[in-house]
C-alpha cells in the first residue's frame, strides 16, 4: 500500500492509496456538505442535488451519462447524509481514469430545469418509501427530536413541502456556494496510475472557483426529549434512543466504537442478552455515529407492543449497570475482536478503502493506514471505555417510538 | 482452481483460495431449507436456525456465544428455499477453532426445552415485522405464488404452521434434516486446505446418512394478489419464468435481464424513473434456483402512479424482443463481466459463489470460464433466445392502499 497526496492550488485534496495487487479501483469525490448545512426554506436540497449532479453537464445528458458509467462496467452511486455527499464509482483498473475523467465533468453540472421538475417526482418517491420503513423512519424522528434546533437534526430528505417549494435558482445557489474545490477532496484506492490520475484531474479540476465555506460545528448534548407517534397501519414498535458520544477529531472514537458493541452488537452484547435471546425484542443494536464536532450513540429496538415497557426497563438496567460496574475484560476483548474482524474484511476490498481514505481526510487531514485503525483499537483499555460512560452517560438519552400503540405512559 | 474433498461421511469441502486477504469466509449448507421440510412445519427452519446456537455439547447458551465472540467471528446464518446456511467469516488464524464449535453446533445442538420458546417466539416476531417492511414482504409472496409448492414456501414461515410447531417436532426435524452427507462446506480466502480437510475429517466421523426424499412439485398460486395496507407507496412485485441456471441458454437469459436492469443506462430505469419519474426504486434481477427460474422485478411508487408503473414495466419486459442494439449487448457484457471480477474480491462473496454453484450444477464454475460464456453471447443469441421464450406469463403481486388491474 502506498499513500499519495496533492492539493490543487484552488484547494482540491487529492488523496491515494494504491494497491497494485487488487483486482478493482475506486474513486469518490467527498462534498463537504449535508442537510447540517442546509436552512429550512431549502430542507433536501444536498440530497437532491445529488440526485441532479448524474442528470449530466451541458454537453452530456442524463441518459448519456448513464450510458457512460455503464460502458465502463462500472459500480456507482452516490449518498447523502447530514454531513457528507460523496460520489462513487468502482471499476476494473483499466477503466479508472475514464471513470475519474466522467466525475470530474459531472461535479459541474447542467442542473436543467426540465431534469429538475422531473426529478422531483423521485425524490417524493424516495420519501415516501422511508416512509414506508419504519425502521429509516424512526431514526429519522430520533435524530431531529435529539437534535432539536440544532442543524445536525435537519432532515436529509426534506419534506414533499419543501421539495415542492425549492426552485431551480435555490439549488444553483447553493451549489455554488457549497461544491467549492477547497470544500472537496477526491479519494482514490486500489489498482491505478496515481501520476496519470492526478494529472487528469488536475486538468479538469484545476480552474474551479474557491469560495468561502463555513459550517456551524457546535457540539449538542442532546434534547432529552422522549415522543411517540401512534400509526395504526404498523405491527411493530419501532424504538429509537439517541445519546452523546464523541466526534470524528476525537482519539476516543475507537473507544466509543467497542463500547456500542459491547452494548448493542447484533449477537453477544448485553442487549442481545437481555433483550434479544429472551425474545423481549427481535433487533436491538447499537452504534456509535462520530460526525463533524459532534457524535451520538444510536440504539434502534424492534418489538411488540405488549413488550415495550419491558423492553425499555431492561434497557435501563442495562444503563445503570453499565454506570455502576462498567464493563467487563471479556466483553472489551470480544467487542475487539468483532470490530477487527470487521475491519479487516471491509478493508479488504477497494470500494471499502475508499470509504475510510474519504472519510479520514474530510474530518481529520490525515492518511490513516488500516494497520493504525487495528492498532488504535487494541490499544483501547477498560478504563477508557468506562472512562466514556462515565463521561457521557449513556443512560441518559432522547427517545422516540413509533408504532401501533398509543400508551404514552411507557418510560424509560 | 477450486479445492475439492468429499469427507467419509459424503459431506463436500469446498475450497477457493484467495492470496491477497487476511480473512476467510465459512459456510455449511445444510439441506433444511424451507422447501424441504414437511408439509405443515413452514418456518421450522427459521426456529431451528436460532435453536441451535443456544448451546452445543458441553457449552451452554452462554458459554457457547462467548465463545463465538471471542474469535471475533461476524456472524451469519440464512434460511433459503433449500437451506439452511451458517457461517461467518473472521480472521484467518481462528479459522479452526471457528470449526471446532460449528462442528458442535451442527452435530451435537443441545436444543433444550427451555431454549425453544425463545427461538420460535423470534421466528414469529420477525414474521409479524415483514408486515413493516412491505419491499421484503411483496417479495416473499412473490416467491410463494410464482413457484410451484414447494419451492415458493416462503423462508420466514407460516404463523400459524410455526405456531403448531413443539420442541419435540422441531428436534426431530433437526436430527433428521440436519443430513452431513448432503451439506455442502465452503471457504473461501486464506486458508490451508489440506489442515482443513484433515479437521474436518476427524470433526465429523459421523458416518453415512440415508438420503433424504427428494421434493416433489405441485400447484402454482394466483397469478395476482393484492395485500391491503395504508402505507405511502403500493409495493409491486412482479416475476416471469425463464431458464434455469443449468440451461444453455443460461447466459443469453442472464445478458436479456441486463439489457433490462443492469446499469441505470438499462430499459427499466431508463423509461420508469428516468423518463417518466414514476418510481425511486425500481430493478429485476434473476432468481434462479435449482427446478424452476424466474425474471424478479419490484417496484415501488405512490397509488396515483401504480397502474402506470406496472403499465410501462410489463410493456418493456415485451418490447425486448424487438429489437436490442449492439451498444446495449456491449454494457450487459461488461457490467456483469465487471461484477463478477469485483465480487471475487471479497472472501465472503467467493463463498456464496462457490456454494450456490456447487449445489446447483453440481460443479463450480470457474472466473474465466463464465467470462468465455459472457463473451459468447451477441446481439443475434440474446434475441432468438427472447423470441423463443417470450414474456407472456406474469405473476404479479403488490401491497399497499391501492390495487392494480393486470391485463
Amino acid at each position: 500500500m502506498e499513500f499519495k497526496k496533492h492539493i490543487l492550488d484552488n484547494g482540491l485534496a487529492v488523496v491515494g492509496e494504491v494497491n497494485s495487487f487488487a483486482k478493482s479501483a475506486a474513486i469518490g469525490f467527498f462534498v463537504k456538505t449535508g442537510s447540517r448545512d442546509e436552512i429550512k426554506q431549502i430542507s433536501g436540497v444536498s440530497h437532491f442535488l445529488e440526485h441532479m449532479l448524474f442528470k449530466g453537464t451541458d454537453k452530456l445528458g442524463p441518459l448519456e451519462v448513464n450510458e457512460a458509467f455503464d460502458r465502463l462496467g462500472a459500480h456507482y452511486n452516490a449518498f447523502t447524509s447530514e454531513e457528507n455527499t460523496v460520489f462513487y464509482a468502482a471499476v476494473l483498473p483499466e477503466h479508472l481514469a475514464d471513470a475519474a475523467q466522467l466525475w470530474t465533468h459531472l461535479m459541474r453540472p447542467a442542473l436543467r430545469d426540465d431534469d429538475f421538475n422531473m426529478e422531483k417526482n423521485v425524490i417524493k418517491e424516495e420519501i415516501a418509501m422511508y416512509e414506508d420503513t419504519p425502521s429509516y423512519d424512526v431514526i429519522d424522528k430520533a435524530r431531529s427530536l435529539y437534535f432539536d434546533s440544532h442543524p445536525c437534526g435537519n432532515t436529509v430528505l426534506g419534506t414533499r413541502q419543501s421539495i415542492d417549494a425549492l426552485t431551480a435558482k435555490q439549488m444553483h445557489d447553493y451549489f455554488t456556494a457549497r461544491y467549492s474545490p477547497n470544500n472537496m477532496t477526491v479519494a482514490l484506492a486500489g489498482n491505478f496510475d496515481w501520476d496519470k490520475t492526478l494529472r487528469l484531474i488536475a486538468e479538469h479540476c484545476g480552474l474551479w472557483r474557491q469560495q468561502t465555506v463555513t459550517r456551524q460545528t457546535k457540539d449538542y448534548p442532546g434534547s432529552l426529549k422522549s415522543e411517540r407517534l401512534q400509526k395504526a397501519s404498523l405491527k411493530r414498535e419501532h424504538i429509537c434512543i439517541i445519546s452523546p458520544a464523541v466526534p470524528m477529531q476525537d482519539k476516543r472514537r475507537f473507544a466509543a466504537s467497542i463500547l456500542a458493541a459491547v452494548i448493542g452488537d447484533n449477537v453477544g452484547s448485553r442487549y442481545f442478552w437481555a433483550l434479544v435471546d429472551k425474545a423481549l425484542a427481535e433487533t436491538a443494536t447499537m452504534q456509535c455515529e462520530s460526525m463533524d464536532r459532534t457524535g451520538a450513540f444510536f440504539s434502534y429496538i424492534r418489538c411488540g407492543s405488549e413488550s415495550s415497557q419491558k423492553v425499555l426497563d431492561a434497557v435501563k438496567a442495562i444503563f445503570d449497570d453499565l454506570d455502576t460496574n462498567g464493563i467487563t475484560a471479556s466483553e472489551l476483548s470480544a467487542a475487539k475482536n468483532k470490530i477487527l474482524s470487521a475491519l479487516v474484511l471491509k478493508n479488504e476490498i477497494p470500494m471499502g478503502r475508499l470509504v475510510s481514505l474519504g472519510f479520514n481526510w474530510v474530518y481529520l487531514n490525515e492518511y490513516r493506514s488500516t494497520e493504525q485503525d487495528i492498532d488504535d483499537v487494541k490499544a483501547v483499555g477498560i478504563d477508557d471505555v468506562n472512562s466514556l460512560i462515565k463521561h457521557f452517560r449513556p443512560g441518559r438519552f432522547t427517545q422516540f417510538i413509533l408504532g401501533p400503540g398509543s400508551d404514552t405512559s411507557i418510560q424509560s | 482452481m477450486t479445492d475439492k474433498h468429499v469427507l467419509k461421511n459424503g459431506m463436500v469441502i469446498l475450497g477457493e483460495p484467495m492470496e491477497s486477504v487476511q480473512s476467510v469466509a465459512f459456510g455449511f449448507m445444510l439441506p433444511a431449507g424451507a422447501s424441504r421440510l414437511p408439509d405443515g412445519c413452514c418456518g421450522a427452519a427459521n426456529i431451528i436456525e436460532d435453536w441451535i446456537f443456544r448451546g452445543a455439547a458441553e457449552l451452554d447458551n452462554r458459554t457457547l456465544n462467548d465463545t463465538l465472540d471471542s474469535l471475533g467471528l461476524n456472524r451469519s446464518s440464512s434460511v433459503n428455499t433449500s437451506h439452511l446456511g451458517i457461517g461467518g467469516a473472521l480472521v484467518a488464524d481462528n479459522l479452526a477453532a471457528a470449526l471446532e464449535l460449528y462442528a458442535k453446533i451442527t452435530i451435537q445442538p443441545r436444543l433444550d426445552d427451555e431454549q425453544f420458546e425463545p427461538a420460535k417466539q423470534l421466528a414469529l416476531d420477525h414474521l409479524a415485522g415483514l408486515d413493516d417492511e412491505p419491499r421484503h414482504k411483496v417479495m416473499l409472496k412473490l416467491k410463494e405464488n410464482f413457484y410451484p409448492q414447494p419451492l415458493g414456501r416462503s423462508t420466514a414461515g407460516e404463523p400459524d404452521q410455526l405456531k403448531a410447531l413443539n420442541a419435540e417436532k422441531t428436534r426431530r426435524l433437526t436430527k433428521q434434516y440436519f443430513n452431513l452427507s448432503q451439506t455442502i462446506f465452503v471457504v473461501a480466502g486464506r486458508y490451508d486446505f489440506d489442515a482443513i480437510c484433515k479437521q474436518m475429517e476427524e470433526l465429523f466421523d459421523t458416518g453415512p446418512q440415508e438420503k433424504l426424499k427428494e421434493i416433489e412439485l405441485s400447484g402454482k398460486g394466483t397469478k395476482y394478489t393484492h395485500i391491503h395496507n395504508d402505507g405511502a407507496q403500493v409495493h409491486i412485485g412482479l416475476c416471469t419464468p425463464t431458464v434455469r441456471p443449468g440451461d444453455d441458454e443460461y447466459y443469453n437469459a442472464r445478458i436479456a435481464v441486463s439489457v433490462l436492469s443492469g446499469g441505470m443506462s438499462s430499459r427499466l430505469f431508463t423509461e420508469v424513473r428516468e423518463k417518466r419519474g414514476l418510481c425511486y426504486a425500481i430493478g429485476a434481477n434473476y432468481h434462479g434456483l435449482k427446478e424452476a427460474a424466474g425474471i424478479i422485478c419490484y417496484a415501488g411508487t405512490v397509488p396515483q402512479s401504480a397502474q402506470q408503473t406496472l403499465d410501462v414495466i410489463i410493456e418493456e419486459f415485451e418490447k425486448l424482443k424487438d429489437g436490442i442494439s449492439d451498444e446495449e449487448i456491449v454494457r450487459a457484457k461488461v457490467g456483469l463481466e465487471s461484477a463478477l471480477i469485483m465480487s471475487s474480491e471479497s472472501s465472503t462473496s467467493r463463498a456464496a459463489h462457490i456454494a450456490s454453484d456447487y449445489f446447483l450444477l453440481g460443479r463450480v464454475r470457474s472466473l474465466d470460464e463464465i467470462k468465455e460464456k459472457i463473451e459468447q453471447t451477441g446481439t443475434e443469441s440474446v434475441l432468438k433466445f427472447l423470441r423463443q421464450k417470450t414474456f407472456d406469463d406474469y405473476t404479479v403481486v403488490t401491497i399497499g392502499p391501492k390495487k392494480v388491474t393486470v391485463k
